[in-house]
């Protein structure tokens, strides 16, 4: 179908073609048959809008019947012979129409004998079809009631019988519990889902719609429903332009979640969405909803004129709220009047005052914004949860966590000052002791000093410990000589001798720690074995203080030698430590956190510090098991942390005073026409505010789902169509205009636009309704002649049929795998992506990011619904699938058939991953043979049994590639070896692999990306 | 022919394909297409099949038709993101060196509007070349001596020195030349391209996108959407040809297959594919297949073409060695004559280190030097191998810079963003040879005569192609879109 999509004026045809089946005795429909001639061919020149015809000017309007017989160009007793027929059909280039020039077709003589016939009938004119309120229709008489399961059939089966045909006969219970699932969920049904529903002995419809109900009550139902309104809602997680950085506006994505799983009626989540700040009975949830209009894209880059972007984001707000709830092109009229439909671009400039009052800047415009929790806010309940296991378990493992204590607080170090001795200066300084056993160097400066420090040791030496202090004599009153404050020491030796005769020996240093460290000085320099410019400093020119290093020795040194410690200052600059004191410990020193959480008494400890003074103790001491426990508890306990973190999400806001808005010549920003000012409103031909009520986005909002409103319900209940069907009953879902395509069952669409409202715009009920329809419930089984006769199945003569979207095709292979991590909401996360992709494309330094590559399941095997999206670069096998870039809104998708999907299908780690986990996952299915296990991954992935010439070729792949890696183990283990979710304990890798190579033909069927 | 006629041709997809010369795809013009390339009649079933599914002119091997003789097959754009100086390259202004460190008059700027980074400014002082500009060739071309290897092809190179363009900054200024809008939401120029015309080679895609390393520290970024496909079909967007991991994404088999293992899968895939077909009668089945045939065959194209060592030493003479290193400028250069090479239609380049609002002295010569030995040696090579004439090559950033100084002082100073004129130039695909068109005043401020627009531009672009820009149009909310939106005129005085 979608080679048809691309013919922008296939629409035409299609009212040809229905047109064409009625018959010579059929009067003329002004909406269906004659509106879209004269739109497509006239109104670009003879249309709304006045501007029109670019120079050459010309009054007459064909939109307008007063017009058209002001200029005389209709002769009600000689149709043939009227003005207007003689002009399309001119032979004469100069006088005919459409002008050559324009690029618009002649009229084809059926077109032509149309307007003819509509002459001769009195060249009546219409509202255009979508602007006249939608009545429930009569349904119409049927025949055979084993075709009618609900309404929908009898006006599907009686456009058929125009036709001469049927519809199909109902398909089978596979197809149809795959096809639902789909639809409603966005996931594939479960093996034992479709066994339970094909072994229902219930009556099909009876089982089926336990299943519907089931659906529409999973999580998974709200997810899949919000899917495509993000789509609808631009919504992304990067700003857009330039550098294109994050945003976190995820806690709204939740909101809609949340919405469409409680089934909140269509009508409160428009107001919400539009306006929900502006209720009287305004919460934080309802202004969290108001994210929708504040999805844009924002620009930071710092060189634009800050009105010109505010303008666009505005700009933007209307062209998207028109197209969502109203399929209207308003975007045409931003420059000029619309050049086929009653949208003035007056009308446009007031629309667009209900979206200018907002308190934002064009640059950076972040604000305003809301700290709101996300609706459902599961994140920091899981995350809970798992705390609590994992604590549960921790504590059944009975660690000695007092007796550990009190070990280790044997162990922290006592240190002994040494007073000094013999202090030596090779640059000529002078030492001079202090009261606290300190040493201030004195005297001379050079610019490299290295100082020597004796001692003889009294008990044995497991650690030293070197004191950088402060003096007032010093530089700025630091602890250095040097001329900023700073000091860099650049090595730390320590030596011993035995006795008097020996010569000093070093003694190996096994690591040393400090409680400051400068970027790139850092103290391990100190004993790196390299005597240079590198080494310890402490940023003492801006932050001069008492610093501590310490160095534990690998074996300690026995009483009774003499040690001679080396302090050696390379760096230049007089970069000396001016005054220092050592000490000397029997015991090593713990570092860090361990030592400082055993200094708080027991009674002053933080629940906090409490967890962490154990968790460090088992890292300590504990068993390997015991120690995962903690490492898995520590993980967790920081994702809490992040969880209940919650950012601020940009909303929609009202300024106390509405900002002036004029009409903006040829809608630049900086061009406002004074003369023209206009105030809050719609175009007249599509309706009015309600007088006495809110004339802002609340009037607007309230207007939209209002029963006095032709559109929101049938635009809606269009794109529900499209999903399913895959073409909407107006396959221009976003064009209800009169450029737009007319409906191919407008009696079906107004029935179920009156349905969708009168039962209070109950979004499930309506999709219960469609689901439930033999028309959606038909095979998709076709003959090829079948085929020709309706390829994109516009008759509706048989089922659905249509590729999944790119984002359930990801999710069906995480499903089918059993990978799939069923989490809803929270931040979104960072699955399996090329290296390198964000970088290549955006690497300022400072401005730009790489991807950050995870490699935790709770990010990579999320639903695609939550993949961190980025607008400049988007998931690219995302948008291989046609996934929009999410810059603007888009509201139907194309539907493409391409190399590069293979490809990505065949290598993208995300799926080669999930092929070993299906092949896992047909391992341990107990199923006895291999054809069974390879028939059980097949049934995972189509929903069906494999027939047995299906099987009969997987069984000789796997064969053939079992005996392969039986003498190729490394390639086996390559195979089994892509992605990062690892599959332990493997008793036959040849096996795996092989069925590993199965899963991935399995998962690179048609039918595995195909809903039929 | 009449829509109506055209739908029911169009009915039996098969017919369709086998039909005649009369299949305008895309184009609402029907009454003067023309025909290149090998017949529709002469592609297998695959091809036809995947030209069906994914619209006009995707059928790889199979151009589309056209409205008149194309000059050019193909189009090589080096686009030098960040924005070029004009007046330290292409355009000469003599007058400057009196005029240096003068304070740009008012009645000279006009009035108009300048970016949020030198609009805070109390002076304007001009600033001359920061290097001399010398004549070359037999036709005199005037280019400075920042770009010495651009001497070499003055005579093959159209040099235009009156482009101007309406956006400001880099975001909606690159966007307007990719897309013809300064917003997101339209397709670019090689998705037109793609859509129009498809590719001529069977086993690449009609658009690849080559992006260079970036080396300057304050590197514009680039944006998926300059070669996406926006409204057209997503098949049409550009193909990214990596210089690092797998060329084309998601092309190696991970797990280590050999191409004929994978060629047995495929079979396996297929022959399963084939007897669903036969159980469900949908001819997406047998497109899939053929696309699946295509991504195979890409396995071994796109290696062989990113595979440099067959070529000679003379190569690397003429590239310089840059050329070695994958995703340098010269390398892409090369890899873009490669591609051209085996058919591809529409080929861009993507240089981003030009935006210098401080230092531009020396950061201009830098990335110069980096640019300046691969352009030249590919017009230079596409010559010699007789593709020049029908290949078009165009050069150049979103924008110029101004002659005034962006703070820093005589010696070392910035230049802000130039909308009101810039120079770029063109070479091959039926273009004038050592040819200069338009001037600008004085001060290299405005454009004195024949002022060409990014419109006016692409407008020409798609006529050397064999396109009427005005009939290439695709609907979408109602509208027949257009690369050229309702503007854009072929500039005819440059054509050859």
């Amino acid at each position: 179908m979608p080679f048809l999509k691309i013919f922008g004026f296939t629409f035409v045809c299609w009212v040809l073609i229905l047109r064409a089946s009625y018959g010579e005795d059929e009067t003329v429909d002004f909406n269906r048959d004659v509106r879209p001639i004269l739109s497509d061919r006239c109104f670009l020149c003879h249309g709304p809008d006045r501007a029109s015809a670019e120079g050459k000017a010309t009054d007459l309007r064909l939109d307008d019947r007063a017009s058209a017989i002001e200029f005389g160009i209709f002769d009600f007793d000689n149709p043939t012979k009227s003005e207007l027929i003689a002009r399309v059909t001119s032979a004469d280039l100069d006088s005919r129409m459409p002008p050559p020039d324009s690029q618009k077709h002649s009229l084809s003589g059926e077109e032509v004998k149309i307007l003819s016939l509509w002459i001769s009938e009195g060249a009546k004119y219409e509202k255009h079809w979508s602007y006249l309120f939608p009545q429930r229709p009569d349904l119409p008489e049927i025949k055979n009631p084993a075709n009618f399961f609900n309404a929908i059939d009898a006006f599907v089966v009686d456009r058929l019988k125009l036709e001469d045909r049927k519809p199909a006969g109902v398909a089978d219970r596979n197809a149809l519990i795959r096809r639902v699932t789909f639809d409603l969920t966005g996931l594939p049904p479960s093996v034992t889902e479709i066994e339970a529903f094909v072994n229902d002995e219930d009556p099909l419809r009876v089982a089926y719609e336990k299943v519907v109900d089931r659906l529409l009550s999973s999580t998974h139902y709200g997810e899949q429903m919000a899917r495509f309104w993000l789509d609808s809602a631009r919504y992304a997680d990067t700003s857009g332009y330039q550098y294109d950085r994050e945003r976190k506006q995820w806690v709204w994505r939740d909101w809609v979640i949340n919405a469409f799983n409680t089934n909140m009626p269509f009508d409160q989540f428009t107001i919400e969405q539009i306006a929900g700040d502006l209720l009287p009975e305004a919460t934080d949830q309802t202004r969290l909803a108001t994210g929708f209009n504040r999805n844009h894209p924002i620009t930071i880059e710092g060189g634009v004129v800050d009105e010109e972007y505010r303008t666009e984001y505005v700009i933007d707000r209307v062209v998207t709220t028109s197209t969502v709830w109203l399929g209207q092109t308003f975007t045409c009229a931003r420059c000029h009047d619309h050049k086929y439909d009653p949208v003035s671009q007056e009308d446009f400039y007031r629309f667009y005052a209900f979206f200018n009052n907002v308190p934002e800047r064009g640059l950076n415009g972040f604000t305003p914004n809301l700290v709101v929790a996300s609706p459902l806010d599961a994140a920091q309940e899981k995350w809970e949860n798992q705390v609590a296991k994992l604590e549960e378990k921790l504590a059944e493992l009975n660690t000695p966590i007092n007796q550990w204590e009190i070990d280790v607080r044997k162990q922290v170090a006592k240190w002994k000052i040494l007073p000094p001795v013999k202090v030596v200066s090779s640059g000529g300084a002078t030492p001079k002791t202090m009261e606290d056993q300190s040493v201030l160097m004195v005297g001379k400066n050079p610019t490299k000093d290295d100082y020597e420090f004796v001692f003889k040791t009294e008990q044995s030496v497991a650690a030293i410990r070197l004191e950088a202090m402060v003096d007032p004599a010093l530089v700025n009153g630091s602890a250095s000589r040097g001329f900023n404050g700073n000091y860099v020491l650049s090595e730390f030796v320590v030596e011993v001798k035995s006795g008097d005769d020996a010569s000093y020996e070093p003694v190996k240093i096994a690591s040393a720690s400090a409680d400051y460290e400068q970027n790139r000085f850092t103290v391990d320099l100190t004993i790196d074995g390299r005597v240079d410019a590198t080494g310890w400093a402490v940023d003492g020119n801006t932050r001069p203080d008492n610093r501590v290093a310490m160095y534990s020795l690998e074996t300690p040194i026995p009483p009774g030698m003499a040690v001679r410690i080396k302090m050696l200052h390379r760096y230049g600059s007089s970069h000396q430590i001016g005054r220092f004191r050592i000490s000397a410990s029997a015991t090593a020193p713990m570092v860090g956190p361990l030592e400082d959480l055993l200094a708080i008494d027991l009674a002053n400890r933080s629940v906090d510090q409490t967890n962490q003074l154990r968790e460090l103790l088992v890292i300590k001491f504990g068993s390997e098991e015991a120690r995962e426990i903690v490492k898995e508890l520590r993980f967790v306990r920081a994702e809490l942390k992040k969880a209940s973190i919650v950012p601020a999400t940009m909303v929609m806001q009202e300024m106390p005073q509405p900002r002036p808005v004029f009409v903006l010549e040829r809608g630049e920003y900086d061009k406002p026409i004074k003369e023209r000012p206009v105030s809050p409103g719609l175009p007249a031909a599509i309706g009015a505010l309600e007088v006495g009520g809110p004339q802002n986005r609340l009037g607007l909002a309230q207007w939209l789902v209002s029963s006095e409103q032709p559109l929101t319900a049938r635009v809606t209940i269009n794109r529900y169509w499209q999903r399913l069907f895959g073409v909407g009953i107006v396959k221009t879902s976003e064009d209800f205009g009169a450029q737009g395509e007319y409906p191919s069952h407008p009696d079906l669409l107004d029935w179920l636009a009156v349905e969708f409202m009168e039962s209070g715009w109950d979004v499930k009920a309506i999709l219960k309704t469609i689901v439930s329809s033999r028309t959606y419930m038909q095979s998709s089984r076709i003959a090829e002649s079948d085929y020709q006769w309706d390829p994109e199945n516009r008759f509706l003569a048989r089922g659905p049929r249509v590729r999944l979207d790119a984002e359930e095709i990801r999710d069906n292979a995480l499903a089918v795998s059993g990978l799939l991590d069923g989490k809803t909401g929270g931040a979104s996360v960072y699955p399996y992506h090329p290296q390198g992709l964000w970088m290549e494309v955006n690497n300022r330094p400072g401005y730009s990011r790489a991807y950050p590559h995870q490699t935790r399941a709770e990010q990579l095997l999320r639903r695609t619904l939550y993949t961190f999206w980025k607008r400049t670069v988007p998931p690219p096998s995302m948008a291989t699938f046609d996934a929009p870039s999410r810059e603007y809104c888009v509201v139907r998708r194309s539907s493409t058939n391409t190399p590069l999907q293979a490809l990505v299908m065949l290598h993208d780690p995300q799926f080669v991953e999930a092929a070993r986990f299906l092949a896992k996952r047909m391992l341990d299915s107990a199923q006895p043979s291999v054809e069974s296990r390879i028939a059980f991954g097949f049934k995972c992935c189509t929903s069906r049994d494999p027939t047995g010439a299906e099987l009969k070729i997987l069984v000789t792949a796997y064969q053939q590639r079992l005996d392969q890696y039986r003498t190729d183990l490394p390639a086996a283990d390559q195979a089994l070896g892509v992605g990062g979710i690892k599959i332990t304990a493997v008793v036959d890798r040849a096996e795996l692999a092989a069925l590993t190579q199965v899963a991935r033909m399995l998962m690179n069927l048609s039918e595995f990306l195909t809903k039929g | 022919m009449h829509p109506f006629d055209d739908y029911c041709q169009r009915q039996n997809r098969r017919q369709f394909l086998g039909a005649s010369s009369r299949v305008g795809i895309g184009m609402a013009a029907f009454y003067s297409l023309m025909r290149s390339g090998k017949p529709l009649t002469a592609m297998d079933d695959q091809q036809k099949s995947l030209a069906i599914s994914n619209g006009p002119g995707y059928g790889p091997g199979n151009p589309g038709p056209v409205h008149f003789p194309p000059t050019a097959k193909r189009v090589i754009y080096l686009c030098q993101s960040g924005a070029p100086s004009q007046i330290d390259t292409f355009d000469y202004k003599p007058t400057l060196s009196k005029l240096n460190g003068q304070n740009l008059p008012d009645s000279i700027r006009n009035g108009q509007r300048l970016t949020g980074m030198t609009s805070g400014q109390t002076k304007f002082p001009a600033a001359q070349s920061i290097a001399p500009f010398r004549q070359h060739g037999k036709s005199g071309q005037w280019i400075s001596d920042l770009l010495p290897h651009h001497h070499k092809i003055a005579d093959d190179i159209c040099v235009i020195n009156s482009m101007y363009t309406e956006a400001i900054n880099h975001d909606p200024a690159i966007t307007f030349f990719q897309t013809g809008h300064q917003q997101p939401g339209r397709p670019s120029i090689g998705a037109w391209t793609s859509y129009g015309l498809g590719s001529e080679s069977e086993n690449l895609p009609a658009y690849v996108v080559l992006l260079d390393k970036n080396s300057d520290p304050e590197a514009q970024p680039n944006y998926s959407r300059l070669w996406g496909s926006a409204f057209l079909p997503s098949n049409h967007q550009g193909v990214k040809l990596r210089s690092e991991g797998n060329p084309v994404l998601y092309l190696k088999d991970p797990t280590g297959g050999s191409l004929a293992q994978q060629r047995k899968m495929l079979d396996g895939i297929a022959r399963l594919n084939d007897l669903h077909k036969q159980q469900v009668g949908d001819p997406e089945i047998d497109t899939r297949v053929a696309a699946y045939e295509m991504a195979y065959r890409m396995q071994t194209s796109v290696p062989d073409l990113t595979d440099i060592s067959s070529e000679p030493e003379s190569t690397f003479k003429l590239y310089g060695d840059d050329a070695k290193q994958p995703g340098t400028h010269a390398a892409n250069c090369l890899l873009a004559r490669r591609l051209a090479e085996k058919g591809v239609r529409f080929i861009q380049i993507y240089h981003r280190g030009w935006d210098h609002h401080s230092g531009l002295p020396s950061r201009h010569r830098k990335i110069a030097k980096e640019v300046d030995q691969g352009s030249a040696a590919l017009v230079m090579d596409l010559k010699a191998r007789g593709m020049l004439e029908d290949t078009l090559v165009i050069w150049g950033g979103e924008f110029g810079r101004t002659v005034y100084r962006q703070g820093g002082n005589e010696s070392n100073f910035g230049r802000d963003h130039h909308p009101r004129c810039f120079s770029i130039w063109m070479a091959g695909g039926g273009i004038k040879q050592g040819y200069r068109h338009g001037e600008t005043d004085d001060w290299c401020y405005n454009i004195t005569r024949d002022p060409m627009h990014v419109h006016d531009l692409n407008a020409t672009l798609l006529h050397t192609l064999g396109i009427n820009h005005e009939a290439l149009t695709y609907r979408f909310q109602g509208r027949d879109y257009r690369l050229t939106d309702v503007h854009g005129k072929v500039v005819q005085s440059i054509l050859a």
